[in-house]
């Protein structure tokens, strides 16, 4: 039945439409457009079909009513039985009360204000106070970035560079905050790289106003989060890794390009590396669940960060 | 497909109004536009209908009904069918509409809920931030909400676990609650769960009338674990002493030495994460207690050496 016409989403969508319609008696097309997101067409084409339905044995007086003014106003009667909407489906509950609470997480945020409310509201009625919980952490400057992204001001950050492990100091337009993979980030045009680069927020050590406001020509360029947080550049060095089993997650996480499976459940991943300081620590943590194959050179690199580490151990021991 | 839509609102009004569960032969003869007369095709659209419904969540109730010599009954039951009254003010739904443009996760499926909620009041807002999902979070959210005591397989054991709630901390969601087996709290990254989880009956379990899973959120991922806690101190150089200091918080810092390096306190019940934190730092930090963790980091260390020999 897969090829089943999609009945469903607009059924889902009638359901949710009629119980408002009920509620606010006179509302207009282009409102409910608006309201739900839908195409006007697409709303006269619902209303249309509704006094087609109602319940047995369809006479008038079973059938929906559904009444469309000269000015667009629509009335709906004899639908009591949607006078409310359908309950939430779990992933719909989930998904607005996480997306609710990770927006309250957020360093600034009001924590009495509507938001507040209208989730206390919600997982009262799923009967889940209390049960979602998000943290999306309280970095250091987070909250001045953000003012400086509002006001558009240029500042200068001292950036640790975590993968090349040393300290920066740099001039950037702040374009953007964000929140992916569990770390805030900064998109910010880099004067120093003469390019846009992502921060991590967390690795921004102090943040200094320069007094100059970002150039109006400089627009954000970045629409979607997904896809920006590591860009691999043709330039970084490719590695090719072989991890087992339980090093799986390295595919599954990483920005690998190419997966090839080999014997006894391990798979040879390509990773692209801007900076060694990530894959000596990658290796350090995965131990013996991963081996550099190629390129030659990189063979050493698990041993040799080891080597320093241990050093310390031992001098002390 | 009109005609489709048209029996399936018709099918959903029909169930919700009757107040006695109606046979696949009532509806048969009731609805409009009509069934196929054809029994077995007939139950095939049915069934059909009835899958449609479930997907969108229709709550339809199966009843026996004994005096028709134990043949099935349909009907859906109000409290099941209606979202409660939530009295959202325009305020609240424009904050929830805000919420779901800023914050993306599940494929959207929030966004679908608001429409229930009564649509998308003013005018949202711009992404900031983005969590994973993985579908087994749904159920599990269904059985925190139901009290609903969930089995799953994880790291090739099977788990029995009264959820309390669920968590997303550092990028990925935990289910966090009582392990029935182990008869104590446990966190689980919901990822790991392998294949679905299975639910068990609705007030499945009583939860602790003081419980706050948010507590798993100020605990580390090195206290997400299987063993026994241990308190660990970690000299950190003076280099990457900020660093902790701003992840761990000062409390953590049991020591402050002359050359500006500190030693701090973790409490550890994960020993791969925490190896892999005190790693993370490279040769800026060495483990100093307990004995057996550093003996551990040690040999660690010495394995990765002589592999490449």
């Amino acid at each position: 039945m897969s090829a089943s016409p999609p009945s469903g989403p607009r059924l889902q969508r009638m359901l949710s439409l009629v119980p408002w319609i009920l509620a606010h008696p006179g509302v207009t097309i282009p409102e409910l457009a608006a309201r739900f997101e839908i195409d006007e067409r697409q709303i006269e084409r619902d209303l249309e079909l509704l006094p087609m339905c109602g319940l047995p044995p369809y006479t008038a007086d079973r059938l929906i009513d559904v009444w469309v003014a000269d000015d667009g106003a629509v009335t709906v009667r004899l639908a009591e039985y949607f006078e409310r909407p359908l309950r939430l489906t779990p992933a719909e509950g989930i998904g607005l009360v996480a997306a609710g609470r990770a927006l309250l997480a957020v360093p600034g945020a009001d924590q009495r204000g509507p938001l507040a409310t209208a989730l206390e509201k919600l997982e009262d009625a799923l009967g889940a106070r209390g049960g979602v919980a998000v943290d999306v952490g309280d970095t250091g400057e987070l909250e001045r970035l953000q003012e400086a992204v509002a006001a558009r001001q240029q500042l200068e950050i001292d950036y640790f560079s975590f993968a090349r492990d040393e300290m920066t100091t740099r001039v950037v337009d702040p374009m953007r905050v964000f929140h992916a993979f569990g770390e805030w980030y900064l998109g910010a045009y880099c004067h120093r790289a003469e390019a846009d680069r992502l921060f991590r927020v967390d690795r921004i050590r102090a943040v200094r106003p320069t007094g100059e406001a970002i150039a109006p020509e400089r627009a954000d360029a970045s629409d979607e989060l997904d896809d920006v947080v590591y860009t691999p550049s043709p330039d970084d060095l490719r590695v090719t890794l072989r991890v087992g089993p339980e090093a799986a997650w390295v595919a599954e996480e990483l920005p690998v390009e190419s997966v090839t499976p080999r014997a006894k459940g391990r798979v040879d991943v390509v990773l692209p590396v801007s900076a060694v300081g990530f894959l000596e620590r990658l290796l350090l943590g995965l131990g013996s669940d991963a081996e550099v194959v190629a390129p030659r050179e990189a063979r050493s690199i698990a041993a040799d960060a080891a080597s320093r580490v241990l050093e310390r151990y031992e001098r002390a021991s | 497909m009109t005609d489709r839509v048209e029996r399936l609102v018709n099918l959903t009004a029909t169930l919700l109004d009757t107040r006695r569960p109606l046979t696949l032969d009532d509806l048969a003869e009731r609805l409009e536009p009509a069934y196929p007369s054809d029994k077995a095709a007939q139950r095939r659209a049915f069934e059909r209908d009835k899958e449609t419904l479930r997907d969108l969540g229709v709550p339809i109730t199966i009843e026996t009904i004994d005096a028709l010599g134990g043949e099935q009954g349909y009907r859906i039951r109000p409290e099941d069918y209606y979202l409660p009254e939530l009295a959202l003010a325009a305020e609240e739904r424009a904050a929830l509409h805000v919420a779901v443009t800023a914050v993306r996760l599940f494929g959207g499926a929030g966004r679908e809920g608001l429409r229930k909620l009564g649509g998308f009041e003013g005018t949202g807002a711009a992404p900031l931030a983005h969590l994973e999902s993985t579908p087994a979070l749904a159920e599990l959210f269904d059985a925190v909400a139901k009290r609903r005591v969930v089995t799953f397989e994880y790291r090739g054991e099977t788990r029995r676990l009264e959820p309390y709630g669920v968590v997303h901390r550092f990028g990925h969601w935990y289910v966090v609650g009582r392990d029935q087996d182990r008869e104590a709290p446990r966190a689980f990254r919901v990822e790991r769960i392998e294949g679905e989880p299975s639910a068990g009956d609705a007030g499945g379990f009583v939860p602790p009338p003081e419980v706050d899973p948010a507590e798993y959120l100020r605990a580390d991922p090195m206290t997400y674990g299987e063993e026994e806690p241990v308190e660990a101190h970690v000299l950190v150089d003076a280099t990457r002493a900020a660093w902790v200091i701003d992840e761990l918080g000062d409390d953590a810092v049991v020591e402050r030495r002359d050359d500006e390096a500190i030693v701090v306190a973790l409490s550890v019940a994960n020993r791969a994460a925490f190896r892999t934190w005190v790693l993370n730092l490279l040769e800026h930090a060495e483990v100093l207690e307990p004995l057996d963790l550093r003996a551990e980091m040690i040999e660690w260390l010495r394995d990765l050496v002589a592999r490449a020999k």
